[in-house]
């Protein structure tokens, strides 16, 4: 057993691609849990515990958060507050503090479970990821990383280095329905965004990937009420949920329904006051 | 110094170690029944001992009520029930060696609902019954041959006819029942599923054999009870066996009987050498639950309101051994009837096999799953006489003098004063709009006949030691009988010692369940005390006898020599559209007679409370044919600090009472209180949990 | 391969197996109990310790990842600690098992209440303790003691 501690980046990725059986290990969560229960038996690892560059998080032109940036820090941060208060929001939404302070954002991603709060929020905000591996660098967008259960479009041999948020999205909502205890996962999360006109709705937590329908986003009217209640129902429709312990695939179906609504009119009044200044 | 539980500086039954000690890891079966064909250990490394199903068959059966399980299973039962014990030197080696066991299965047809078990054409769980000669089959047991019944319990009133032929599925005769003078009847059906107790600390033990006597240091809640259950299983004498409780992280009924102990025992034999025997998280949930039940109710009243006969059918899931269930049914049977005053009641509570894992002890003891649909029932027929809940209840709650559906008249019981007071809590209108409230009341008896003997030791000037069979698992039992005593003696409380129980030291007491034992142990003290100042010596014995008992065909005699009594209100939002209920504030009144320790004593209320909004709002075990889905703590919710925004409770006291157990008595009203004030939102809940999707589900005006 | 740690002010060296937590390094070699291991998913708070001040889940921790932190158990905190003593005038306890996951949680969030000079809310404090489960039902008179030393 081999415990690898590369130092940068370039390091990193030429490891990964030397021991393409070796566990990659960021924030530790994940692969702790799948250690534990006897899912995961490492035999080497790589640790990006060393690897100070993934810990950047700048917000000089876009938010762009290292990899093994944890999601309390993202939490806490008051630039990121000020400039993407979608990102702290549902960043702030996962699990307890404590999870928070292990969970890193590119392990998040690369885990793409389904019941996590943020790949909705990242995907209505438009942000991308960089994965780097010894064959360049490539950026993804979020909406494109995640393509099934516990799947990312990542090569064997990439790695998450950067999320990256453009700038200016500060109209906002992020609805998280829990169905059980408070501390509980997200039945039906609902995370949606206003930019240049236009809205972005994702819902996550009731398929394998968030789900986006531009098409019936583009058809808000902020100013009628019906016309979410349109959008959500379409959404509802469109969507094939998954049924688990926070609720059935038919309740899921109704609540989409409902919280893309709920979601949309949160937003109308920004929606119409940015109209009216005719932005 | 602050108490050592805070620094952790006290050793639960999981942080204990003995050298040269090996560790035990079980075989489950994955199957809800079949037979075992074989066992093929060939893959596993030499130095590693596999316990087989037929090395344990010469030592038979046992079983705390019906003799129905066996050390290793030749016949598994259930979905991870134990068909092999493994052991090695380190626990990683036993773990992997478990995995390379390869058991050969015949599958058998399984059941796993309560009322399809009763079905003529229904696989038989168990081929037959026998009843346990053990102190915990305290009752006269009516196990039915050839069905999935392993107990009957039933209550007639005197007037009603007795001994009906059997029928799992009886239609209401109301003629027979009293229901002739009754102008108004409610009748509805209930469900609660299983639940697990989850304690913090999961099982652990560790088993040796010193000189042919069998050493057992435990969790459990029943030490006398384990002792004499290994011993049957052993062939030993009582005294040849010995089980040592360290405090433990929590049990809720959980470490109660035996559990993983015979296991350990039969391993630690076979190795002649101690070995520890602990579970994972996964496997505490096919370990031991909460018994699902389904609750029939038939109420019957006058059109002022006043109650004239009650129709209970119980039908309680006890998965595929019967524990306690037997108890549990006798209980849930009689707690179904609820505080009130009726000409005729007639109760059948059934104790059914299925093919699900054990149900046992969970706090509340039955009496949670009928008072749900007891006092949801109360409140229908309100609704239906126009009558307000608390008023109508008011009108027919026992008093003093009064006699209870199992003759015995009830002596000390406030319950209108409980009632009044959770009312008060939640701004009750009388008469007036409460949309949005709940009330519910009930009570619950104190396990009768027991008995609880208590040694006390002078170990120095001023110094002493109490030897006490009262087992701690985080309500405060030594805090308590360490109080009691220095009362008694005139002492401060920091000179009175209570080490944990070690049967080779302490007499006899029953078992620390049903929240007998600060008030069993505190009437034994009193004995004790008075012994040891006649005495003249260092030593004094107290010994108390609760007698009683109900005869099982009639459910006539003593079910309690006295009675918990609980009410409790709530107040609720709906959100109509996702079904979500917020709770606003949630209130439990409990009778406690005289309290001991008031922090414990709100503590034991609190946590009640909170178990019961778990209960109430998320709680639920399914399976998917025979198999628990999610055996852990993400997929099974349990309440955290922020489900618990509302609680508050009172504790009343009365002038010269004796000391009411409050261990349970706040958990079962809350949930129907809950479900009442729900129902008055034009909901018609009946099925526990109430998650959004059921309240959706049971809207009144549902499409 | 050999880990040097820094467990409650001291240097201690293991040499350990790459994949083992930091729960089973602190239980079963270095004798410190107070951390459990109750769930196997880093969910119910048992197994917390501090990394620098902050909580993680040991149970769950991979031992090297914990190399190069201050590490902190239950142990490691003083009798005379503020909130030890809160815990134990408001009898905020009743098994205990979880007890010190909240001890060492409620600290780390008050040190951090001091920093910001924020005196915390209850509900702020169930936020905080949201994920350290107690079965006993012990959130009342824990949120009361965290609540008073937060004054």
């Amino acid at each position: 057993m081999t415990w690898m501690a590369p130092r940068t980046v370039a390091e990193a990725v030429r490891l990964k691609a030397e021991w393409p059986e070796a566990t990659l290990v960021a924030g530790g969560t994940f692969v702790g849990i799948l250690t534990r229960q006897g899912l995961l038996a490492g035999e080497d690892w790589i640790s990006l515990q060393n690897v100070r560059e993934l810990r950047e998080l700048s917000t000089s032109s876009e938010l762009a958060l290292g990899a093994m940036v944890t999601h309390r820090r993202v939490e806490l941060d008051p630039d990121v507050a000020a400039g993407w208060p979608g990102v702290r929001q549902v960043f702030a939404a996962v699990a307890s503090p404590r999870v928070r302070n292990a969970a890193t954002v590119g392990g998040m991603l690369g885990d793409a479970d389904y019941a996590s709060d943020p790949p909705a929020m990242l995907v209505a905000l438009d942000a991308w990821v960089e994965a780097l591996s010894v064959r360049g660098l490539r950026r993804i967008p979020v909406a494109e990383l995640i393509v099934g259960h516990y799947q990312t479009s990542l090569e064997e041999d990439e790695l998450i280095t950067r999320v990256l948020v453009p700038r200016g999205r500060h109209h906002v909502t992020y609805r998280k329905l829990r169905t059980r205890s408070r501390e509980d996962r997200p039945c039906v999360a609902v995370a949606a965004s206003l930019h240049q006109g236009r809205v972005s709705v994702v819902v996550g937590a009731v398929a394998e990937r968030p789900q986006r329908f531009p098409d019936l986003c583009a058809t808000w009217d902020p100013g009628d009420g019906a016309s979410a209640a349109e959008i959500a129902a379409g959404y509802a429709d469109r969507i094939d949920p998954v049924g688990d312990h926070r609720g059935s695939a038919a309740y899921r179906t109704r609540m989409i329904a409902v919280e893309v609504r709920r979601a949309l009119d949160t937003l109308a009044p920004a929606a119409l006051s940015s109209q009216a200044a005719g932005r | 110094m602050t108490d050592p539980r805070i620094r952790a500086a006290i050793r639960y039954p999981n942080d204990l170690t003995v050298p040269g000690m090996w560790h035990v890891r079980l075989v489950r079966s994955p199957y809800p029944a079949a037979r075992v064909t074989g066992v093929d250990a060939s893959l596993v490394p030499r130095e590693v001992v596999v316990l087989t199903p037929a090395e344990v068959e010469p030592l038979g059966r046992y079983g705390c009520q019906i003799s129905d399980q066996q050390v290793l299973a030749g016949v598994a039962r259930h979905v991870g029930d134990p068909v092999v014990a493994v052991a090695a030197a380190d626990e990683a080696t036993a773990r992997e060696a478990a995995n390379l066991v390869e058991v050969g299965y015949e599958q058998l047809p399984a059941v796993f609902d309560e009322r399809a078990a009763l079905r003529a054409d229904a696989p038989l769980v168990h081929d037959s019954h026998a009843v346990s000669d053990s102190d915990a089959a305290y009752f006269g047991l009516r196990p039915l041959e050839g069905t999935n019944v392993c107990h009957r319990f039933r209550i007639r009133t005197a007037g009603l006819p007795q001994g009906r032929p059997y029928t799992a599925d009886p239609e209401p005769d109301d003629h027979a029942e009293g229901f002739d003078a009754a102008q108004v009847i409610v009748d509805e059906t209930f469900r609660m599923p299983a639940t697990q107790q989850v304690p913090m600390e999961p099982h652990a033990c560790i088993a040796g054999w010193r000189d042919g006597r069998l050493e057992v240091t435990t969790g459990t809640q029943t030490p006398f009870n384990l002792r004499q259950d290994l011993a049957g299983l052993f062939g030993l004498p009582e005294d040849g066996v010995r089980i040592v409780c360290p405090p433990m992280g929590g049990s809720f009924g959980a470490k109660t009987f035996v559990r993983i102990e015979a296991i350990a025992a039969a391993v630690a034999r076979r190795l002649d050498r101690p070995v520890r025997l602990a579970l994972d998280r996964d496997e505490e949930f096919v370990t031991i639950t909460r018994h699902a039940a389904t609750v029939r109710v038939r109420l019957g009243a006058t059109r002022d309101g006043r109650f004239v006969a009650k129709r209970v059918w119980c039908w309680v899931n006890t998965g595929a051994y019967a524990d306690c269930g037997p108890g549990v049914a006798m209980k849930m049977g009689y707690a179904g009837v609820g505080p009130y005053r009726f000409d005729h009641v007639a109760v059948d509570s059934w104790c059914v096999y299925t093919n699900l894992p054990p149900a046992g002890a969970f706090r509340g003891y039955g009496a949670a799953q009928s008072v749900w649909a007891s006092e949801r029932v109360t409140d229908l027929l309100a609704a239906e006489l126009g009558v307000d809940p608390v008023e109508l209840r008011r009108r027919n709650l026992l008093v003093d003098g009064d006699v209870f559906c199992t003759g015995e008249t009830v002596h000390d019981v406030h319950f209108e004063e409980l009632l009044d007071d959770a009312a008060r809590a939640v701004g009750w209108r009388p008469g007036g709009d409460n949309r949005g409230k709940g009330v519910a009341v009930m009570l619950k008896g104190m396990q009768t006949p027991s008995r609880a003997e208590v040694g006390l030791r002078r170990v120095d000037d001023g110094q002493f030691e109490v030897l006490s069979g009262t087992t701690e698992m985080g309500q405060g039992a030594a805090e308590a009988i360490a109080r009691l005593a220095a009362d008694l003696l005139g002492v401060e409380v920091n000179r009175v010692e209570v080490p944990p129980p070690d049967t080779d030291r302490v007499p006899y007491d029953t078992r620390t369940t049903s929240s007998r034992s600060t008030h069993m142990m505190g009437r034994a003290l009193e004995a004790a005390v008075e012994d040891l100042k006649n005495s003249g010596s260092d030593h004094g014995h107290g010994r108390v006898d609760n007698q009683g008992g109900l005869d099982p065909d009639t459910g006539q005699g003593v079910a309690s020599s006295h009675w918990h009594q609980g009410a409790a209100a709530a107040a609720v939002e709906v959100d109509d559209e996702t079904g979500l209920l917020t709770l606003r504030s949630v209130h439990a009144s409990s009778y406690a007679g005289r309290v001991v320790n008031r922090a414990a004593a709100e503590l034991q209320q609190e946590g009640s409370i909170i178990m019961a909004i778990g209960t109430t709002l998320f709680e639920e075990l399914t399976h998917d044919q025979g198999h628990v889905v999610g055996p852990n703590l993400s997929d099974y919710n349990i309440p955290s600090a922020l489900d618990c925004a509302a609680v508050t409770q009172t504790i009343l006291e009365v002038e010269g009472a004796e000391v009411h157990g409050l261990g349970e008595t706040a958990l079962p009203p809350v949930p129907p209180a809950i479900g009442n004030a729900l129902a008055t939102l034009g909901y018609r809940p009946t099925e526990l949990p109430l998650t959004p999707e059921r309240v959706l589900d049971c809207a009144e005006d549902a499409s | 391969m050999n880990l040097l740690l820094q467990v409650n002010g001291a240097p201690i060296q293991v040499e350990v197996e790459p994949g083992v937590m930091l729960l089973e390094v602190l239980r079963d070699r270095l004798g410190l109990l107070g951390a459990r291991g109750t769930c196997g998913v880093g969910l119910c708070g048992t197994c917390t310790v501090l990394l620098d001040g902050e909580p993680v889940s040991s149970c769950i921790l991979l031992a090297p990842l914990a190399q190069g932190h201050a590490i902190t158990t239950v142990e490691g905190v003083p009798d005379d600690d503020p909130v030890v003593q809160a815990f134990d005038r408001h009898h905020a306890f009743q098994c205990g098992y979880c007890i010190p996951g909240m001890v060492l949680t409620a600290r780390s969030f008050l040190a951090e209440c001091a920093r910001a000079r924020r005196r915390p809310s209850r509900e702020q404090i169930a936020e905080s303790l949201g994920g350290n489960l107690c079965r006993c039902g012990c959130y009342v008179k824990i949120i009361d003691a965290v609540e008073e030393v937060g004054s």
